[in-house]
């Protein structure tokens, strides 16, 4: 029983931006309104769904609804979407269609695809209530959907129960996510005992950098790279452009140029490849080729740390305009997507406080990350809660992760609460990987580190803001 | 439903007894579900078997990895991983029983480019001679002995250069007429034949040892998709691996090494990667190069392979992985239950046969002799076993005389010169008594798997098969035996 494709195509249509997440949440919205066509397999599992039915009531529809798309990914989920009409090993090929779909929402940043993954675990569970496979899937789906919480609990289930590499891969992440290090470190380390692989050696590199151990991330992500395979080209692209970032953090340009160059000939077009080249290429003050990349980037992936990225390029470039809408658009949708960086956003432009705070706060319930109370922290000060952002800031910095965002945050809020020998220490700090921040947070930093060097301190008082006059104080390019 | 298509052969009833090393399903491409995805470190099959060269027998050994290697993709290439431990193990006397390794031979890969400013990342220009200024992608190896009889004691017995993968243009003199744009070349029965990268890369390591590594056709051929679509089998059958390549190592071992040849061997294969520490401690906060022995643990064994299908065809999922991570010393322990009770030939006698088959279905110590422990046994002792060639009526490289896919089931046997086997020592010519390059395991094992080989004459329902019966390339006769690697312009999947 499938959805009429051309009522998938005016569904899209009506939305605008064909993304699956919403055309699934439009679809359960309105269930009982679309009709379903029914298959004539004898015997399958198509012929099971009464016609007529409502998606919402039955998910398998919805996983065998027609999908866009021709490259490997697509064409596999097709393949698997037919042999389970065909109705035969149904469970078995619902599990890697599940994958198929977490495979494609990597590939395209459609988390509409995580739901999908999550009902061919509620179909499997359906059959078979005491599935691993299903808990597995839908563990990885809540993990990508933020719901790390449920994630934690259903990995600690599979651990308990059979403890795969890959469970402790994915328990290390949900209590990473949830800021609880320590026990993430010991569930990684599990996975690495059991099994050294690709996924491994990316965990351990990111908790290494996490823990401020950049050249350590850098060995380990080597080792990653290492074992990438021509078979899964993106996470080869991934752990590629991973390591791009620790090169371009340490310094090493021409070996993150090179590492993003090879990332998007594994993987054309992949979007985080594709914003760290952006991101580079702003740290040259090449905006207009920064401009490029970051509007291919921000069209694959249109979240808020591609469209801020991206505004901050046109910007550079004198295209204030086309930034002004880039940031319209942003303020409109960015909360949805990514409330965080929506926060940092608001709080860094001093625009609506209480709406930064209220999303970072709204973040931290589930995600108590070193960067969510960063955002906290930054979205505190920028409300004028120094005493709380301070606190905050602690947090955020704990771990001793090294990043120019953290310190540049840090240095502002110790500044603005009178702590001169900190907020210098932390502006040094950020000055010192200030090609890893935007335009508009490097004069600030500027600034910031003038006003240091004159005062040895921000007076307590002066409002920070990189403000709604950021782009005045960003020298533009003049457009030939 | 269309079933396995069988014959009732008297001739081979004769030839099996219930000692007959047995047989299992296909063969380990889409095996532990963790490690299928690390294919660099995911072994597909192992060979073993005698040769005779210039009147002095010795071991061929060969480990192959990369499962499905689409031929020709770029720019990231399928090559050997250096920060895998590649290891053929033999075992020799009592260790055979035992599941332990007496002689490992390891194989460690290094990789280097000659220019990183390019998209290159391979091929500069039509590669002429192996390692020539046109291939920018170089990657060498070291074999090493480790004795375990002595400690563990080391030896390196040599270095090699893996040639170029098959590309096409940049590498023609692996193709026909050594034109880029034709399909590989078939297999060959001289070593003067063999294509130019090949026989540059044979290095001879001394003292009887010699070794090869590098991109070859994968020789594994069964319709591995319908076996595993509920035994759905069709006529012809599909070959599963057709138009896919992978990476072979092979060794030949002299068996001087080995204590000679009155006795049986067994050998299987692992793969390791480097366990790393999640934090290093503060200490160890130093500038790093990738690889740095002091700075990465000890190895991890994440790959194991024996006899062809044990751990894909009868090792179920939840052990599939445990599998991967020990050594056949417990095999007796946690797998025997696979091959004593079988679950495929459960299945085989359900889907097939309507269950009128019930004595395959338990109590298969014939199954268990041959896989547990999980190595390959070949009898030493024998003439040099007959090799496949371009199959039987092919003029320029005929199957060697005799030499039947099936085996033994083909009558195609061998006269060993310390056990009875099935009277008069006679035993199979192929696996399950060593492994060819050619022998059909598929068929082999369904046919041993339906077959009742516990009493006295055995009951032989078959040879049975999978309607598979010869690998899409042919296989040379002379080492690296292997066919030859597919071309990435110019190849086809069934």
């Amino acid at each position: 029983m499938l959805l009429k494709p051309e009522k998938m195509k005016i569904l899209k249509k009506t939305i605008g931006d064909g993304r699956i997440l919403l055309c699934v949440a439009l679809v359960f919205a309105n269930a009982g309104l679309f009709i379903f066509s029914p298959r004539t397999k004898s015997k399958s599992e198509a012929e099971k769904i009464p016609a007529n039915a409502a998606i919402f009531d039955n998910p398998l529809a919805l996983v065998l609804g027609p999908q866009t798309g021709e490259n490997r990914t697509d064409r596999e989920i097709s393949q698997l979407q037919q042999r389970i009409r065909d109705g035969r090993n149904v469970e078995l090929w619902l599990d890697r269609l599940g994958w198929a779909f977490v495979a494609k929402a990597r590939e395209s940043f459609d988390p509409g695809f995580y739901k999908l993954a999550e009902q061919c675990a509620r179909v499997i569970e359906m059959r078979n209530p005491q599935s691993q496979e299903a808990t597995l899937l839908r563990a990885h789906v809540f993990q990508n959907l933020h719901r790390f919480k449920e994630s934690e609990m259903l990995a600690r289930r599979l651990v308990q129960q059979r403890g795969l590499s890959f469970e402790y891969g994915l328990l290390g992440d949900a209590l990473m996510e949830q800021g609880k290090l320590n026990d993430a470190v010991e569930a990684y380390q599990r996975m690495m005992n059991l099994k050294p692989d690709l996924r491994a050696y990316a965990r351990a590199a990111h908790m290494r950098w996490l823990k401020g151990d950049l050249a350590g991330a850098i060995e380990a992500m080597q080792l990653a790279v290492s074992a990438a395979s021509p078979s899964d080209a993106e996470s080869a692209a991934w752990v590629n452009t991973r390591l791009a970032f620790y090169e371009f953090q340490a310094g090493h340009v021409d070996e993150a140029e090179q590492r993003c160059a090879f990332a998007l000939s594994i993987q054309k077009d992949y979007a985080p490849t594709l914003l760290l080249k952006g991101k580079m290429l702003l740290a040259q003050s090449r905006f207009r080729e920064a401009a490029d990349a970051l509007q291919d980037a921000a069209k694959l992936n249109p979240v808020p740390e591609y469209q801020w990225t991206l505004a901050e390029a046109l910007r550079g470039d004198g295209c204030e305009d086309e930034a002004s809408g880039i940031e319209a658009r942003l303020r409109k949708h960015g909360a949805s997507s990514d409330p965080r960086t929506m926060a940092l956003f608001l709080a860094t432009r001093n625009e609506s406080p209480s709406t930064a705070l209220r999303l970072a706060r709204t973040e931290l319930g589930s995600r108590s990350d070193v960067f969510t109370h960063d955002a906290l922290a930054w979205s505190l000060a920028a409300a004028g809660n120094l005493a709380e952002a301070q606190k905050e800031m602690q947090r955020a910095l704990a771990e001793g992760t090294e990043d120019a965002r953290l310190f540049f945050h840090a240095g502002v809020i110790a500044s603005q609460s009178g702590h001169t020998a900190d907020a210098e220490r932390w502006l040094h700090k950020a000055s010192e990987l200030s090609q890893l921040l935007l335009p508009s947070e490097r004069d600030e930093l500027q600034n910031a580190a003038a006003c240091s060097a004159e005062t040895k301190a921000f007076q307590p008082t002066k409002p920070f803001s990189l403000g709604t006059d950021t782009a005045r104080k960003t020298q533009p390019q003049t457009k030939t | 439903m269309k079933k396995i298509t069988y014959l009732l052969s008297r001739g081979v009833i004769a030839l099996l007894a219930a000692h007959l090393i047995g047989a299992a399903q296909a063969s380990s491409h889409m095996d532990a579900p963790l490690i299928t995805l690390d294919p660099a470190a995911n072994t597909t099959d192992v060979y073993a078997f005698v040769q005779n060269e210039n009147g002095t027998k010795s071991l061929v050994t060969a480990l192959g990895v990369y499962p499905f290697e689409e031929p020709g993709i770029g720019p990231n290439k399928y090559n050997f991983d250096d920060n895998v431990l590649y290891q053929i193990h033999v075992a020799t006397g009592n260790d055979v029983a035992a599941g332990t390794a007496t002689l490992s031979y390891e194989f460690k890969f290094n990789t280097t480019f000659r220019n990183q400013n390019t998209i290159l990342q391979s091929y500069l220009g039509v590669i002429n001679d192996v390692g020539d200024a046109n291939q920018n992608l170089i990657q060498t190896y070291t074999v090493t002995k480790v004795d375990h009889r002595q400690g563990n004691h080391r030896t390196v017995l040599g270095t090699g250069t893996v040639p170029p993968n098959n590309q096409g243009i940049a590498t023609p003199f692996y193709n026909q007429g050594n034109d880029g744009n034709n399909p590989a070349k078939d297999g060959v029965a001289t070593e003067s034949e063999l294509d130019r990268y090949t026989t540059e890369t044979i290095k001879n390591l001394g003292g009887g040892y010699f070794s090869f590594a590098g991109q070859r056709d994968d020789g594994f051929y069964g319709d591995i998709n319908a076996i595993f679509d509920l035994l759905q089998l069709r006529s012809p059958g599909k070959d599963s691996q057709a138009g896919f390549n992978i990476h072979l190592m092979a060794l030949v071992i002299p068996l001087t090494e080995l204590g000679g040849d009155q006795q049986i061997v067994g050998v299987y294969a692992t793969t390791s990667r480097r366990q790393i520490t999640i934090l290093r401690d503060e200490t160890g906060r130093r500038p790093v190069r990738c690889g740095d022995p002091q700075l990465l643990g000890p190895w991890v064994q994440v790959a194991r392979q024996g006899n062809p299908l044990f751990n894909e065809g009868l090792v179920a999922i939840a052990d599939k992985d445990r599998y991967s991570r020990t050594s056949p010393e417990s095999d007796n322990d946690l797998f025997r239950r696979y091959a004593v009770t079988p679950e495929l030939a459960r299945l085989i006698n359900q889907i097939i046969f309507n269950g009128q088959l019930p004595d395959v279905e338990t109590d298969r110590t014939d199954i268990a002799g041959i896989f547990i422990p999980d190595l390959i046994k070949v009898d030493l002792s024998t003439d040099r076993c007959r090799l496949a060639g371009n199959g039987t009526q092919q003029g320029a490289n005929p199957d060697d005389p005799g030499f039947s896919r099936l085996g033994t089931f083909g009558g195609d046997t061998l006269v060993s010169q310390i056990q009875p086997g099935f009277g008069n020592g006679v035993i199979p010519g192929g696996w399950p008594n060593g492994r060819r390059f050619g022998d059909d395991v598929v068929d082999i094992a369904v046919t041993a798997l339906i077959s009742n080989l516990r009493v006295n004459p055995p009951i032989i329902r078959g040879p049975a098969g999978d309607g598979v019966d010869f690998n899409d390339v042919a296989y040379n006769k002379v080492f690296p035996y292997e066919s030859t690697p597919q071309n990435g312009r110019n190849h086809s999947h069934p």
